[in-house]
């Protein structure tokens, strides 16, 4: 033992600075997987201590339709069972303000909340002034309002607010609202109200999007669950949802175990492609130790002692790296703060730092992966015989089952090692097999276009020809080179032409004379008025459509494949269970084509109903089928006579998913959405806004343009994030390309010593080094693109659902820079081959 | 005692096979100082080799006290190795990672010795090369390499030496110091000596000389 310790402290002096990029990829991935870690862990501290702030109450009772007196006395007698202190209402909707001040034409949609004096049961609302909360500041029109809002109105504290019909006074800004979750979707900014001035708005009015809440504090926390559960079943065919603090806690929880999960199999992904080197630089290094492994067994050394040596060297080294690993995490983490700057939200209060678990578990993969990648070609030392100090003989070839047993318990070990950091089997397994087949996918790629170059090595210039055959030299670091610098360059290709083709479609869809606004809200008795608003020319609005609304759930199905009879049996199959919007008409639209069935001609009193494609696939619904719909109570059987295929790119006709025949319908309680065209510029479009607001106070706009704006945000973020992912894994491609270079400079340099011995001089060496990594960043770029462009198919075809695109700037950009970074690296970590004299480098041989 | 029993070697040479030893018995007592002469090709290396158990023979055995190595596996072979020969290299064979002083403790660390240090800086002494224990191979100069492998072969005061062509490498003045330190060892510590050498001279100076040619011992030999 004394002799592998020893021999592994020796070996490591001599070899470390040829291993050591190597080594800093493990360190790469494993600092992804330990900041990652790190930070979700914080969060989630922060979120678990605030759980019962996060929803301000122990039991939310909510529902969208008003509360009748049966539901209230029942909530009454169920809160009084289960011994609750406390309870207090809420009423949430979206809305549009305007600033009471007439000189500034704006209007935007917020989230509004009205409360009561009780709000909030748990957790306090934060201001920015610093002040404490307290009703009194809600109490005769007085709104507090987000940051943002003021930005966007052009307002102050003080100010005055139009809400509805009604006018507050800005009277502080909240910097936290408990209740409200941070990354919730939200059409806006939140501003609270006071209960009692919500009526005077007018905003109450039928067909609303309006969610009462009631929030309730149960001091004894084992009946809580019970309450929820007696609470479900009283409402089981209701508008009525009941959920305890402890859910969203569990909820919290189990976002944030599979966010932790997910993203550190990134970080993973990266240690692995680490591996992957490892591996390939340990096969190249045993070459390199043939002769002295013979020596050693020589002079006394078993086989078993040598591996010894060198895989105490390999966990030394992927240990060193696994710890600067935490060292790069640690680093990395301080620069959050700086990040967030004073943003004044949750995450700014958190205390970022690396958590023990996430090093611990960083620290682990990198050394298993480092081990697990370097035992198998390890195991070649068993091969090496002493003879071959007599005479030049290669590796005993053959099978050798020792190896094929290690291999596929290597195989296993990566398996259940991504399985522990996914903390999932299935997803262990699939991200293995979605890894090997895109590392197998590159390396077939990647030999292909070998094979594809090879007429090259005929090719007249001397340079060129030698560039091309040291691609497929002995020991060459060609495949693990084509596939991590490939793997970085798919990841930044791939992401970056997804946005450009999403972003084109989204510019598409909001292209020349299409709809770019929608106003939502619209009372039965306004029709007249806004139509005439509209098409008064001085507002500038271009052509637009009233389409009708109604709200309904789907309670039971009797199809020939699918028999629902309730509610619950309708719920427990997912998405049919949610509330949609329907509306009815006697016509298709552009974006619309039967897929079976027959479209209605006329209208008809039996109530008919024509389903969209995809639901109908999904749930296995067909013309013929009778669903049964809840129309604001009314339950109304209607027959499927067609199912229509939607295309849901060309949604200037708005997309439905349920349509009815006229003649049933109209006289139910509904609502009108009208698309138009808005006007052109930025102030005609926030007076048009304000101007209809002023006039309609219930009615909603959504300006396409906005969230447009939103989508480019949300999306630049996201493929900035990706690329981060990318430029890590192409930093590792980078290492390992640079580890390469030093790991067969002495072949280089020899090679180099005879060319210029033969009469080349530094020049032409020069040019075929430059001529062999462009070469290599050629395939690599090329490889990387071409895998781009499948997951850009793949994505758009299956997931999107939108035209794939190809964005040839993206492509060419990227196989350019992938070209001229690896050409660049190559030649400067090789500079020093055309410095050596060579007869120096000869003798030395 | 080395003794070898029908002991041949036949290597496959693109698609022929090419007998580079015939069967050959012979016996060296201990102690003896053999040297093996012979042209290029004509199997000398390869019967040193075979000797030391760095090699498998085709047929035949050699057994080494008493012990037939060829019935060894790799391990046993390397513990033998370790216990009994020495192997001195034409190319010395130096170990490029280690330094001069690493090089000739390395066998004693294996054998586990206690005192591998002191002694490995004891037979650098001997062999002259006390100021230059902490240099590396590429450091030193050809003569210098080979007494560090000369002082690696003797490092766990084995019974057998055996040299392939030690001094075929190295200027005269470097020759015929390595080879008065190979004698010297043969004669203050009694042990086997088995030289391969094109040297006339040198192969003058042995107790016995094997002459080869084209994989036979055509004379010098004992049965």
């Amino acid at each position: 033992m004394k002799f592998v310790l020893r021999m592994a402290v020796r070996e490591t002096r001599s070899s470390w600075r040829r291993l050591l990029f190597f080594f800093v990829c493990i360190a790469v991935g494993v600092a992804a997987i330990v900041a990652l870690r790190s930070v979700i862990q914080n969060v989630r501290g922060v979120f678990g201590r605030e759980a019962r702030s996060l929803i301000a109450a122990d039991v939310l009772i909510s529902t969208n339709r008003e509360w009748t007196d049966a539901a209230r006395a029942t909530i009454d007698r169920r809160l009084v069972e289960a011994g609750a202190d406390a309870h207090t209402d809420t009423v949430e909707t979206p809305t549009m303000v305007r600033p009471a001040d007439s000189s500034k034409p704006t209007a935007r949609m917020v989230e509004l909340r009205a409360v009561g004096s009780e709000f909030p049961l748990y957790g306090t609302v934060g201001l920015q002034s610093g002040e404490l909360y307290s009703y009194g500041m809600l109490q005769n029109r007085g709104v507090l309002v987000r940051a943002e809002l003021l930005t966007a109105l052009s307002v102050k504290v003080g100010d005055e607010l139009t809400i509805g019909q009604s006018s507050f006074t800005i009277k502080g800004v909240i910097t936290n609202e408990p209740g409200r979750r941070v990354g919730d979707f939200s059409l806006g900014p939140g501003i609270l109200i006071a209960l009692e001035d919500l009526p005077a708005t007018g905003l109450l009015q039928f067909g609303s999007r309006v969610r009462r809440v009631l929030q309730v504090r149960v001091p004894e926390e084992p009946r809580i669950r019970p309450l929820v559960e007696t609470l479900r079943d009283d409402f089981k065919d209701q508008f009525v949802n009941a959920r305890s603090f402890r859910g969203t806690d569990d909820e919290i929880g189990r976002d944030f175990d599979r966010a932790e999960n997910y993203l550190s199999l990134v970080g993973l992904v990266i240690v692995i492609l680490g591996g992957i080197a490892v591996s390939s630089v340990t096969r190249v290094f045993v070459l390199q130790k043939m002769r002295s492994i013979a020596v050693l067994k020589c002079v006394g050394a078993r086989s078993g002692q040598i591996i010894g040596v060198y895989l105490l060297q390999v966990l030394t080294l992927g240990f060193a790296g696994s710890l600067l690993g935490v060292v790069l995490a640690r680093l990395a983490i301080l620069g959050i703060p700086l990040a967030l700057g004073n943003a004044a939200s949750m995450l700014a209060d958190v205390q970022y730092g690396i958590t023990w678990s996430a090093a611990i578990q960083g620290i682990g993969v990198g050394v298993l992966v480092s081990l697990l990648f370097s035992v198998v070609p390890l195991l070649q030392i068993r091969m090496v015989k002493p003879s071959l100090l007599f005479r030049d003989e290669p590796l005993r070839g053959g099978r050798d089952w020792t190896r094929i047993i290690a291999t596929v318990l290597v195989s296993a070990a990566l398996v259940a090692l991504t399985a522990w950091q996914a903390a999932s089997l299935r997803v262990g397994l699939s991200v293995c097999a979605g890894f090997c087949g895109l590392a197998l996918a590159l390396h077939v790629t990647g030999r292909l276009l070998v094979r594809t170059m090879a007429p090259l090595a005929n090719s007249k210039s001397f340079p060129l020809r030698h560039a091309v055959l040291h691609l497929s030299r002995p020991g060459n670091q060609t495949r693990v080179i084509l596939l991590a610098v490939g793997l970085g360059a798919f990841f930044i290709v791939g992401v970056r032409s997804l946005q450009a083709s999403l972003l084109e479609e989204f510019a598409v869809q909001s292209g020349e004379g299409s709809p770019d606004m929608f106003l939502m809200d619209i009372q039965r008795d306004q029709a007249d008025g806004i139509r005439a608003f509209l098409t008064d020319p001085s507002h500038g609005a271009g052509p637009f459509r009233f389409i009708p609304v109604l709200r309904a759930r789907v309670v039971g199905v009797d199809g020939r494949s699918v028999q629902l009879e309730s509610f619950e049996d309708v719920r427990a199959r997912g998405g049919l269970g949610r509330e949609y919007t329907i509306t009815y008409r006697d016509h298709l639209e552009a974006n619309e084509k039967i897929a079976s069935g027959a479209f209605w001609r006329g209208p008809s009193s039996v109530a008919e109903v024509s389903i969209e494609q995809g639901m109908a696939e999904r749930n296995q619904l067909g013309v013929g089928d009778t669903i049964r719909f809840d129309v604001l109570g009314r339950v109304i059987p209607a027959r499927v006579t067609s199912v229509r295929a939607v295309d849901w790119r060309d949604s200037r006709s708005g997309g439905f998913i349920f349509v009815f025949r006229p003649g049933v319908l109209e006289n139910a309680p509904q609502m009108i959405i009208s698309p138009l065209r808005g006007p052109e510029g930025p102030e005609a479009r926030a007076r048009f806004q304000h101007d209809l607001v002023e006039a309609f106070p219930n009615v909603s706009v959504i300006d396409f343009h906005e969230i447009l704006v939103t989508v480019r945000d949300v999306m630049s973020k996201v493929t900035l994030a990706v690329s981060v992912v990318g430029g890590l894994v192409l930093l590792s491609g980078a290492l390992i390309l640079i580890g390469a270079v030093a790991m067969t400079k002495f072949q280089r340099v020899y090679e180099a010593a005879v060319f210029k011995t033969l009469g080349a001089n530094t020049r032409t060496i020069a040019r075929m080094l430059l001529l062999e990594y462009g070469v290599l960043g050629l395939l690599a770029g090329t490889v990387g693109s071409l895998g781009a462009i499948a997951l850009t198919w793949g994505v758009s075809r299956w997931a999107l659902d939108i035209p794939w695109r190809i964005s040839v700037g993206e492509h060419v950009g990227g196989v350019i820079a992938t070209t001229a970074l690896v050409a660049a690296i190559g030649v400067l970590s090789s500079l020093d081959v055309l410095r050596h004299k060579p007869l120096a480098t000869l003798r030395a041989e | 005692m080395i003794a070898l029993r029908d002991v041949s070697k036949t290597v496959t040479s693109g698609t022929e096979p090419l007998t580079i030893l015939h069967p050959l018995t012979t016996e060296i007592p201990r102690g003896q100082f053999v040297a093996v002469v012979g042209p290029s090709g004509s199997g000398k290396s390869t019967l040193l080799g075979l000797i030391a158990g760095l090699d498998a023979p085709t047929s035949g055995s050699v057994v080494i006290d008493g012990v037939d190595i060829t019935k060894l596996d790799e391990d046993a072979l390397a513990k033998l190795r370790g216990e009994k020969i020495g192997f001195v290299f034409q190319f010395f064979h130096l170990i490029p990672s280690l330094t001069a002083y690493e090089n000739v403790a390395v066998p004693m660390e294996i054998a586990g010795a206690a005192d591998a240090a002191d002694r490995a800086r004891r037979l650098l002494e001997e062999v002259g090369l006390t100021g230059r224990a902490h240099h590396y191979p590429s450091q030193l100069s050809g003569g210098e390499q080979q007494r560090v492998a000369l002082a690696r072969a003797l490092a766990n005061n084995l019974p057998i030496v055996l040299a392939d062509e030690p001094t075929g490498n190295l200027d005269s003045t470097n020759g015929r110091h390595i080879m008065q330190l190979l004698k010297d060892i043969h004669q203050t510590r009694g042990t086997t000596l088995v030289l391969v050498t094109h040297d006339a001279e040198v192969a003058a100076q042995a107790d016995t000389r094997l002459v080869m040619r084209d994989g036979r011992v055509v004379e010098g030999l004992s049965r």
